[in-house]
Parts: C-alpha cells; sequence; structure tokens
C-alpha cells in the first residue's frame, strides 16, 4: 500500500493549540452536559471524552442525535448548553484553532459538482493553510491510494457514490487532523475500499490522532473502535469496550453487538 | 392525501408548491417584500409619467399595428432565446426529473407542467414591465391596453413551445452534448440578431430601412389580412385576441401531444450526460490562504456554470429594447448620457447574475463552516470574485469610454462600482434562482432579487445619468 501517514511532521494546528494548565488537557476531546433541543429535546445532557489514538464509535437508532453531536462538535451547530473540548481548545470560544486540528466528514459526501476532484482537494488544502508542495504531494498520495488518480482531472457530478465518498474521506486527510469526526465513512465503499478506509483510520489512531465515527455496520464498530457508546433517547446508554458492553447488557460473552445493540435500545424505548 | 392517480392538476400543484416553497417562502424574509412593493409602485409612477407624456398624439391603425408588430417581434426573439436556455436547463438538470418519469405518471403531464413552468418564468419579467405601460394606459382611458395581461403570456406559451420542439428534436437527432451547445448557439444568435436590428439605423440606408418597416405596416388593401392578427391582439381587439390566443393553445397542445415520449428518452440521455474527462491542466493549483483557495474555487464555479456566455450576452441585449421603448426611440443613441447610465445598469446587472452562480453554486457550505477559515472569509471571496468576472467584462466599454469621454471615468467607475457592491449584497443574501435545485435540496435563489437587483442598478444609472447630463464637473 502506497499509503503513509504523514506523521513525522508537526501536525497543523498544534502549535496554535493554547497548552494551558486544563484538567482535560491529554483528552483528544471532552464533551460536558452538550445540551441540544430543535423541536423537542434532541441530546440531553451528554458527557463524552475520547483520548488521542482512540477509536469510538458512537451508535444509536435513527434519529437518536448522532449527527446532531457530531455537528455541535464540529462546530457547525451552537449547543444550548455545555462545553466542547478539542485537544484543551474550547470550540465554542475558539472555533478557529479548534477547527484547525479537526476534519469532519459529513454523512453524504458534499463536494462541488464542477469541480474536478483535484481541485476539491486544492479547495480543502487550502482551507485550512497546508503548504502547497506539501498538499500537493499528500494529494497525489491520497488520489493513488484511493485509485482515484485516473479521474482527478474529472468533475465529480459524473462520480459515483463510493468515488465522492473517496474524494471527500482524501480532503479529510489532506490537512492531517488530530481529531478525525466522521458521519458514516463507509457508506457507498466497496469491500476493498472500507478495508483500506479502516486500516487507514488505524494508522492515524496509531499515530496519535483521536476518531468518532457513527456507523450502522455494527460489525465495523465491533472490529475497529477500541470503545463504543450507545446513544438513546438524548444520552449514552452504555459506552466502553465490546467485552464491556456485554457485560453492561447481562450477555454472555458469545453475543455478537447487534444482540447488545438491540437489548440495550430495545429496552430503553418501552 | 394520497390519491390514486396523479392527476394533471395535482402535478400542476406540486410544481407550484415547490417553486413557491423553494424560491419565495422559506428562502426570504418577509420584509423583502416591503422594497418589492415599493418598487412597484415606483414603476407604476414612471408608466404613468412616460404614457401621460405620450399621451398627446393620437396614432392611425396602421401605425399602431407597426409599432404592436416591432414591438411583438422583439418581444418574442428574446422570449424564444430565454426559453430556449430555459428548455435546456429542465432538460438537463437532474432534478426531480428523472424521479417522475421513474413513477407511473403520463410523462405527457410531466412535460405539460415543466412547460407551464417555463412560460411562466419567460413572460415574467416582460409582464410586469408591461403590466405597469398597460396599468397607465387604462388608467388614461385606453381600456384595450390591459389586453396584455393575456397576450403577453400567450406569446410566451407560443415561444416555450416553440423552444421545446426544438430543444427536444435536437437531443433526440444529436445527443445531448451537442444538442445543449447547438441550442445555447441559436439563443445566443436570436439575441444578436434583436440586437442588430435595434441597430438597423446605423448600417442601413434610412430609405431602405422605411422600406423595411413598411413591411410590417398593413396598407389599405390588406388591413384585414390575417398576418396583422397578432399586432391586433396585441392592441387589445376582442377577436384577433381570441384566435390569437387560440393559435398559441393549439400550438403547445400540439408539441406537448407529439413531443412527451422524446421528451422522456430525452430527459434520461441528458440526465447521463456528463461532462466527460477535462483534458487540460497538468499541474495543481495550491494556495496558501483561505481566501486565495475560496476565491480560485468560485470563479472556476462561475466559468463552468453552463450557459455562462449566453445568459451574459443575453443580459446585455435585453437592455436594448427597454432603452428603445422608454426613450421611444428605435435606434439608440451612442451619447454619454445613454451608454453611461447603461453602463452601470450592466455592470450592477452582471454582478447580481455571477454573484447568484456562486452563491447557488455552493454546495457544500458546511465544508467552508468546519474549516478554520474567519466566518466573512467566505462572503468576502464570493464577492471578490463576482466584482473581477464583472470588472473583466466591463473593461472594453470602460476602455472605450476611456477613449471617447475621459473626463467622465472617475465618475462612470464611482457609479459602476456602487452598482456592482449594492447588487453583490443583494445577490449574496438573496440570489436569483439560476438552475432547477437537485431533487431533494432547496432551491437557491428567489424571484424577488430580480427585481431588487433591477431597482439597485437602475438607482446608479439614474445617478450615473444625472451627473451626467448635468455636468457637475463642468461647473466646478
Ligand atoms: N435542523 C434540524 N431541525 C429540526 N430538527 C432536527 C434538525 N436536525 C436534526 N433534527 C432532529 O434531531 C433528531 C436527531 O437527528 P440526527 O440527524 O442527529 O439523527 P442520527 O442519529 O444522525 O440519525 P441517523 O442514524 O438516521 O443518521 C431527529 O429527530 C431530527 O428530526
Ligand atoms: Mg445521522
Amino acid at each position: 500500500m502506497s499509503f503513509s501517514h504523514q506523521n513525522a511532521e508537526p501536525f497543523i494546528g498544534l502549535a496554535q493549540a493554547p497548552t494551558r494548565n486544563n484538567p482535560h488537557e491529554n483528552s483528544a476531546l471532552t464533551v460536558r452536559g452538550l445540551c441540544k433541543s430543535f423541536a423537542k429535546p434532541i441530546i440531553n445532557n451528554l458527557d463524552l471524552t475520547i483520548a488521542p489514538g482512540e477509536i469510538y464509535a458512537l451508535l444509536g437508532p435513527n434519529g437518536a442525535g448522532k449527527t446532531t453531536t457530531l455537528r455541535m462538535i464540529a462546530g457547525l451547530l451552537k449547543p444550548d448548553s455545555g462545553s466542547i473540548e478539542v485537544f484543551g481548545v474550547d470550540v465554542l470560544t475558539a472555533p478557529r484553532a479548534a477547527k484547525a486540528m479537526m476534519a469532519w466528514l459529513p454523512d453524504e459526501p458534499l463536494l462541488y459538482d464542477k469541480l474536478s476532484a483535484l481541485e476539491y482537494l486544492e479547495f480543502v488544502a487550502g482551507l485550512w493553510q497546508v503548504e502547497p508542495a506539501t498538499a500537493a504531494a499528500r494529494a497525489e498520495n491520497l488520489l493513488e491510494t484511493f485509485g482515484l488518480w485516473p479521474h482527478r482531472h474529472e468533475r465529480c457530478e459524473g462520480f459515483s457514490r463510493g468515488m465522492k465518498q473517496k474524494t471527500v474521506l482524501a480532503g479529510a486527510l489532506i490537512h492531517t487532523p488530530k481529531l478525525f469526526i466522521l458521519d458514516e465513512p463507509l457508506t457507498g465503499l466497496d469491500a476493498a475500499a472500507a478495508k483500506l478506509v479502516k486500516s487507514i483510520l488505524t494508522q492515524c489512531a496509531a499515530d496519535g490522532a483521536a476518531i468518532i465515527i457513527t456507523t450502522h455496520i455494527l460489525e465495523v464498530a465491533e472490529r475497529l473502535a477500541s470503545r463504543i457508546g450507545i446513544l438513546s433517547g438524548g444520552n449514552l446508554l452504555a459506552q466502553g469496550s465490546f467485552a464491556e458492553l456485554q457485560a453492561a447488557a447481562g450477555q454472555h460473552e458469545n453475543a455478537s453487538l447487534e444482540d447488545v445493540f438491540l437489548h440495550l435500545t430495545t429496552r430503553a424505548d418501552v | 392525501m394520497f390519491k390514486p392517480t396523479a392527476s394533471f392538476p395535482w402535478l400542476l400543484a406540486h410544481e407550484i408548491k415547490l417553486l413557491w416553497r423553494g424560491s419565495i417562502l422559506l428562502r426570504t424574509s418577509k420584509y423583502v417584500l416591503v422594497p418589492v412593493i415599493a418598487v412597484s409602485i415606483i414603476f407604476q409612477a414612471i408608466a404613468l409619467l412616460i404614457v401621460k407624456y405620450l399621451q398627446t398624439q393620437t396614432l392611425p391603425l396602421p401605425v399602431l399595428i407597426l409599432i404592436a408588430n416591432i414591438n411583438l417581434i422583439f418581444l418574442s426573439g428574446l422570449m424564444l432565446s430565454r426559453a430556449m436556455t430555459s428548455a435546456i436547463d429542465v432538460l438537463y438538470a437532474r432534478g426531480d426529473a428523472d424521479f417522475l418519469l421513474a413513477s407511473p405518471i403520463k410523462p405527457i403531464r410531466i412535460l405539460a407542467v415543466r412547460m407551464i413552468g417555463v412560460a411562466a418564468s419567460v413572460a415574467a419579467p416582460w409582464l410586469l414591465l408591461a403590466a405597469a405601460l398597460a396599468n397607465a394606459l387604462a388608467f388614461f382611458g385606453n381600456w384595450q391596453a390591459l389586453a396584455a395581461y393575456i397576450i403577453i403570456p400567450m406569446v410566451a406559451v407560443l415561444v416555450t413551445a416553440i423552444a421545446f420542439l426544438s430543444v427536444v428534436s435536437l437531443v433526440a437527432s444529436i445527443g445531448p452534448a451537442k444538442a445543449r451547445l447547438v441550442s445555447h448557439g441559436i439563443a445566443l444568435f436570436i439575441g444578436v440578431f434583436i440586437f442588430a436590428l435595434g441597430q438597423a439605423p446605423h448600417y442601413i440606408a434610412p430609405a431602405n430601412l422605411r422600406a423595411l418597416w413598411l413591411a410590417f405596416m398593413p396598407n389599405a388593401d390588406n388591413i384585414n389580412a390575417a398576418i396583422w392578427l397578432p399586432a391586433r391582439a396585441f392592441l387589445g381587439e376582442f377577436i384577433p385576441a381570441t384566435l390569437f390566443c387560440a393559435v398559441c393553445m393549439l400550438v403547445f397542445w400540439l408539441v406537448l401531444l407529439t413531443r412527451a415520449r422524446q421528451f422522456a428518452d430525452g430527459t434520461i440521455s441528458a440526465a447521463a450526460y456528463g461532462s466527460g474527462p477535462a483534458r487540460r491542466r497538468a499541474n495543481a493549483a495550491f494556495r496558501r490562504t483561505p481566501f486565495a483557495a475560496t476565491m480560485l474555487k468560485n470563479l472556476r464555479l462561475l466559468l463552468r456554470f453552463p450557459g455562462l456566455v449566453t445568459q451574459t450576452v443575453y443580459r446585455s441585449l435585453t437592455l436594448v429594447p427597454v432603452t428603445m421603448i422608454l426613450t421611444g426611440h428605435f435606434a439608440i443613441g451612442t451619447g454619454p448620457g445613454v451608454v453611461i447610465p447603461l453602463l452601470v445598469f450592466l455592470a450592477g446587472q452582471l454582478a447580481l447574475f455571477f454573484i447568484s452562480i456562486i452563491i447557488g453554486g455552493e454546495q457544500s457550505p458546511d465544508l467552508l463552516a468546519s474549516a478554520p477559515v474567519a466566518q466573512q472569509t467566505g462572503r468576502r471571496a464570493a464577492y471578490a470574485a463576482a466584482a473581477y468576472a464583472c470588472l473583466i467584462v466591463m473593461a472594453l466599454p470602460i476602455i472605450g469610454v476611456v477613449f471617447r469621454e475621459s473626463q467622465m471615468l472617475p465618475m462612470l467607475l464611482a457609479a459602476i462600482m456602487g452598482s456592482i457592491l449594492s447588487n453583490l449584497m443583494l445577490g449574496q443574501r438573496f440570489p436569483i434562482p439560476l438552475l432547477r435545485p437537485a431533487f431533494g435540496k432547496t432551491q437557491t435563489g428567489t424571484v424577488f432579487s430580480l427585481i431588487l437587483g433591477v431597482s439597485a442598478s437602475s438607482l446608479w444609472a439614474c445617478l450615473a445619468w444625472l451627473a451626467v447630463t448635468i455636468h457637475p464637473l463642468a461647473t466646478l
């Protein structure tokens, strides 16, 4: 595999991150007392902590508020109350410093129909102020890795769902973020591409990045995540490693995550 | 409520509901209505003044028919050009056409609804202009003028039918990619032809010109011939108007009946139409700052807007007949009193058009929102790209002014800047609708901003006109 995560060079934004004396300083993401309501309360007093190097899978039934939570973390949506810190930087008061360390991947790939894959990467790299020479090298590397190199000059309007997904993933990786916020990143990917993405994410985590990911493919969560949280009714029903969840749900150790998930979420609904 | 069959009224209601919800209600605040109403009142007042001024002489019927004919030619030519580009939009925008065509709804109903939508959008701006004049004429006792309320939509219906006929046939015969090119070409040609006609007095000898105009004027022998019926309908005579409407509806219906199947084929093949691999550019263009990267992205969106050239030229040409109506001349003078306000107006219109393309093409605003950039970067980069494109188009005429009336330059530049800036600010908040939204997405843009844009540009044009005619620099 030609992909290599450039961990030799400093992460963008790391230099800007204030090294205050903070109790959560060595956590990648700290969410405290997060609340958000639209017509009715969606997120209710949510606490969440993710350490660097951790892959955290946020699971939950449709409409549980996973996307809403991720949008708040990414600084796209103001919470009603609560605090969000990314590597010690408050997302609400210092959004730019926080965003410099994050990559957010929406649940549907948002691209520009009229831009080519390479031009999209140029745009993203410019937004995160990646040094042009570095960005060009990384773009080439990423396009090669995702098999998009032959299509780099084609406009995204003609791309398949999976190609679009690969393009936005490349966009997220081009600025080497320290916190990945990925909303269903494997949707539309073929088996090989999904495997590739999973190994890239594992590599990034090994290099010290924190990853929060939502998915409906429970097998992905089970295999990939070091910790799993189940969101339902506005709060975490349970969180921990897969084994801890099995124990919490009172299930035997051969139970699949599906059994655990259904057991926990249906119990909460009734 | 679910009905067992998708009836035509149901589909029409669906289309209107989508248009209304998407483009008018949701995207704008209700306060937009206040300036819109104010502008309408001002338009009406100007129309009253013009009509009062023109009321002094009464014209014989043949001359009236000549005037009606000339208006009809310009009107239908420009409408046809517009309808062709709209028809291409309808056939090429993926929108919900694929979805509807995959349903058991008959294609003929979908086509009918689309054609009515195009006819309405083509008729709307002219109806607005004509309604003000017709109201004013009716106010001074010429009740027949109110016929414009029916005749203009009917002309639009006829022209839309012709436009769809040609575009659908083109797609069927030469394929979607070439058809788009040819259709835009035809639309542009019609526009340029109408423009050339307006400029005829500059290059046709007066005697020949008179002969040309006389061809559009009846004499005592043939005044009752069928060929004058459209003009008479336009003038509000009852029987010609009824006949004219009947013919327009018939043509519309025939196109609908005969082309529905082809429409279905055309849309599907057109929907599958992609841009193909781009051939150019080996080197990547990575930018260091978010502003530069966003500006580059905006310029690319702008350049790749389908029909950029046609619509830009069209916007420039539409000014010609409007000025002719307003000044009462068939040929436009080239004095600074006309040219400078026109340039100011055009700059504003182009700014509104360009910024609307950029805002309308902003498909992932969340990307910018999740990036570590200042909040105003996106807005500034949109302004910068649109203004840059505007100045490129305006450069040539501005240089022309430098050569002929160089003392006007500071005033011209100031007015152009004002016109561009106010339209940019307007268009950034309320872009004009340019493309049918993708299925499931809300339309960006509102028709109200067309009206607001025209009034902002007119205001600056008026100021420029005052500055030119009063010559403040000469008194200094
Ligand atoms: N902008 C909004 N306005 C009103 N309600 C919203 C908005 N965004 C989300 N909601 C509501 O918030 C709830 C949670 O939505 P969210 O998209 O976060 O769910 P999710 O967990 O991501 O679901 P899925 O698994 O389907 O992706 C839903 O009930 C939704 O209707
Ligand atoms: Mg979601």
